[in-house]
């Protein structure tokens, strides 16, 4: 007989994941992904002025606030036809990257590394063999005896103290924890500088759009920021010299450290090559643009559909005809009223709660469809997708993982094998190394065109008194965004937010057909099914963000998160 | 310099989740500080929060509360009261982490000495809502407490002469009638 099992870390307020797992035999044989609140927060936008939308949407979720402004403005500019002048286009790429480039590392090292790597096993280690060990495997300069001593007294203090305060609730011992005491104080080392590195891309962000979490400098038709470049409070030499010198730091960080923690973990937990595939559909929209009409850009987007890398399909530009035409949101298994799968232009959000069922609705997420079927959004989309066209920079850091890996384990990857939960680490930081890349050269472009006397940021946007229809994407940290308004009489009439999280954490459809997380978990071994680390690691792979934008601080200690066997 | 930071922590969107928001920017408007004491709406911001406490001498966050007490009840804790929470096992990594990033901040030895969680019992955190009545009639309150704490600390204010229009830019329902909602769990 079955058990289930749900991991529902869930606060009386915060809207949360919450996943079900029936068990059989060891083994996951059945899967539910649901979300436990109702947002609908793009309600609170019709009747507003389009202009001001992002202002708005910024404040959807508290870790990706850039993302959806960004996507807000652009969903306007699409429906206006507006033109975006380049420094515009540079500068707000070169946020997107830093933004990009900062949540990747807090992914890996704070949200997911600890699935991986056993904090108690790290006193065990020798500094020394550790710091030793390093030296094979990266330039770094940072991995000397002395920092690692450092980082293990820190662990040691938390250890000794009796209490694991930040530690307290990992599967610590799991018989699927496999690194040695050495590996895990290098991964430990490193989780402690990814902090530092972190806030570095986060000053970028700061110092571009003139505040971070909300940034101030967007505008429907371009950016705000002044252009001077003698003046050292306007974007001039000294900001864009501040800015070139916090990015090689975090572009170190990301190629010596990252990629190659995550080129290690995938070498010594080769079988995770094999686990966690799930839906071989991918979708990803192309990003950074490099001229003002959106022709061309740095980042492919396109689609796969069954894992079929040679019969991929790309997309010209940002807001592609045929997305534009393929996107539905499904709610057969929502708690929304009906059963219809709307375009997201015609979408409508309302809500019937009916209580957790398997069978009918269970979760308050849309279940999206392109072309009626689930895909599979995030890095690891947008890697096999710019794999499969022969992207050159894709390749070129692809294959770089690939030999990096085989170097440490004596394993060969291949592509193929990304499909998996290690395949969505590894692409997260082959697309780290190369946004690093593309954050210098967008640099570059933006110090050349405003030293060639082009000062322009913004082209004013005209509103006509026609309804239009715009959708506005982006491709975020976590996956294919887009935000789809229509608008009439200069106000707005629709808005529809159809977000990365939608995509992988969609419940199943009007076929039946499960989302990415459900597919992706189902057969997973687990070694103690009351210790469901395995889930973990698949469900973490994705980097989850659910609704973020709610909360409220419960003191009473209700909202631990534990796996209940039912 | 022994900086403060005054974080007001919330969802502007989500009803009475904006209250901390709320809170700071009136603050803003009535006040004059002294230059090592920050004064910000910080969102909701999960992890990120390490950052901004990261070397401070002392915290002050508001935010909305989820209590037993009545709408508007001001609750305050301290450093230990928040510490004494244990991390959650993070499905979804992206929920407010304060003792997550307290705890991280303390690893760190750079953990601020002095905090205080100005809570305000909320009501409705429906999208779309104002602030409740009983939650706006405790506004008052909660910028006393802060001032008490910032006086405490040794920290200097001043009244404004002329007063700021405080910019409370998403309370603004100039085009949308606040949404009404069914079903809500």
């Amino acid at each position: 007989m079955a058990k289930r099992i749900t991991i529902d870390p869930i606060t009386r307020i915060e809207g949360h994941l919450r996943i079900d797992v029936e068990v059989d035999n060891n083994a996951v044989s059945n899967a539910w992904a649901s979300c436990t609140m109702w947002r609908g927060i793009e309600k609170i936008l019709r009747g507003r002025d389009p202009r001001d939308a992002w202002l708005f949407t910024q404040r959807f979720c508290g870790v990706c606030t850039t993302v959806h402004a960004m996507a807000s403005v652009r969903s306007v500019e699409d429906a206006l036809k507006l033109e975006i002048p380049l420094n515009a286009q540079y500068i707000r790429n070169l946020i997107l990257i830093a933004h990009a480039l900062h949540d990747h590392i807090v992914h890996f090292y704070q949200l997911s590394a600890l699935d991986w790597v056993d904090v108690l096993q790290i006193p065990k280690a020798d500094p020394a063999a550790a710091s030793k060990l390093a030296e094979t495997l990266s330039p770094w300069g940072r991995n000397s005896r002395n920092e690692l001593k450092a980082a293990q007294d820190r662990v040691n203090a938390v250890a000794s103290s009796g209490q694991l305060g930040i530690f307290a609730n990992g599967y610590w011992g799991h018989p699927a924890m496999r690194l040695s005491p050495e590996v895990n104080l290098l991964a430990f080392s490193h989780y402690i500088q990814a902090l530092e590195y972190q806030r570095k891309a986060l000053q970028v962000v700061g110092i571009l759009g003139s505040k971070t979490p909300h940034i101030q400098n967007l505008t429907v038709g371009g950016v705000a920021n002044a252009i001077d470049l003698d003046s050292p409070s306007a974007l001039g030499m000294s900001q864009l010299a501040m800015i070139g010198t916090l990015l090689e730091q975090v572009v170190q960080f990301v190629q010596q450290v990252y990629f190659v923690d995550v080129c290690a973990v995938a070498a010594m937990y080769p079988e995770w090559f094999k686990i966690g595939s799930g839906v071989r559909n991918y979708l990803a929209v192309p990003d950074l643009p490099l001229d003002s009409q959106g022709s061309a850009y740095d980042l492919p987007g396109g689609y796969i559909r069954n894992g079929d890398l040679a019969g991929v399909k790309g997309f010209k530009t940002a807001s592609d005809p045929i997305f534009r035409q393929s996107v539905t949101e499904d709610v057969m298994h929502a708690y929304y009223q009906g059963d219809k799968a709307l375009h997201p232009w015609a979408g409508e959000t309302e809500p019937a709660f009916t209580g957790w069922d398997g069978e009918q609705k269970y979760s308050w997420v849309k279940a999206p469809r392109f072309n009626g079927e689930p895909m599979q959004v995030g890095p690891l989309a947008q890697v096999l997708i710019g794999y499969a066209q022969g992207h050159p920079l894709t390749r070129k850091y692809t294959d770089l993982a690939i030999e990096k890996i085989a170097a440490i384990g004596g394993v060969r990857a291949t592509p193929a094998a990304l499909h998996s939960t290690l395949g969505r680490h590894a692409a997260r930081a082959i697309r780290a190394c190369m946004l690093a890349e593309l954050a210098q050269k967008h640099l570059q472009l933006l110090t050349e065109n405003i030293s060639k006397g082009d000062y322009t940021v913004h082209n004013q946007p005209v509103m006509p008194t026609h309804e239009v229809e715009g959708v506005g994407t982006h491709e975020a940290p976590r996956g294919t965004l887009s935000h789809w308004i229509v608008i009439k009489d200069e106000k707005i009439k629709n808005y529809q937010a159809v977000v990365p999280s939608t995509w992988n954490a969609s419940p199943r459809d009007r076929s039946g057909a499960h989302g990415p997380y459900e597919a992706s978990l189902l057969h997973t071994p687990l070694a103690r099914p009351e210790e469901p680390l395995e889930v973990l690691r698949t469900v973490h792979s994705f980097d989850p963000c659910m609704a973020c934008a709610c909360h409220a601080f419960d003191p009473s200690g209700r909202k631990i998160g534990v796996a209940k066997i039912l | 310099m022994k900086r403060v930071l005054i974080a007001g922590i919330g969802n502007v969107l989500l009803g009475d989740d904006g209250v901390g928001p709320y809170v700071v920017r009136m603050l803003e408007s009535l006040y004059d500080f002294g230059d090592n004491v920050v004064v910000a709406d910080i969102g909701t911001p999960a992890l990120d929060l390490t950052h901004q406490i990261v070397g401070l001498h002392s915290l002050i966050l508001v935010d909305s509360v989820a209590s037993d007490d009545p709408a508007g009840t001001l609750v305050l804790f301290r450093k230990e009261d928040i510490l004494r929470e244990t991390p959650a096992q993070r499905l979804d990594p992206h929920s407010l982490a304060l003792s997550e990033c307290l705890m991280t901040a303390d690893m760190l030895g750079a953990s601020p000495q002095n905090v205080l969680l100005v809570g305000i019992a909320g009501k409705c955190y429906e999208p779309g809502h104002p602030l409740s009545a009983a939650v706006l009639g405790s506004v008052e309150l909660a910028i006393s407490a802060i001032l008490l704490e910032l006086r405490r600390l040794g920290y200097t204010f001043q009244k404004k002469l002329s007063l700021d229009e405080p910019s409370i830019w998403w309370n603004d329902h100039h085009n949308s009638s606040p949404i009404e909602t069914q079903g809500q769990q």
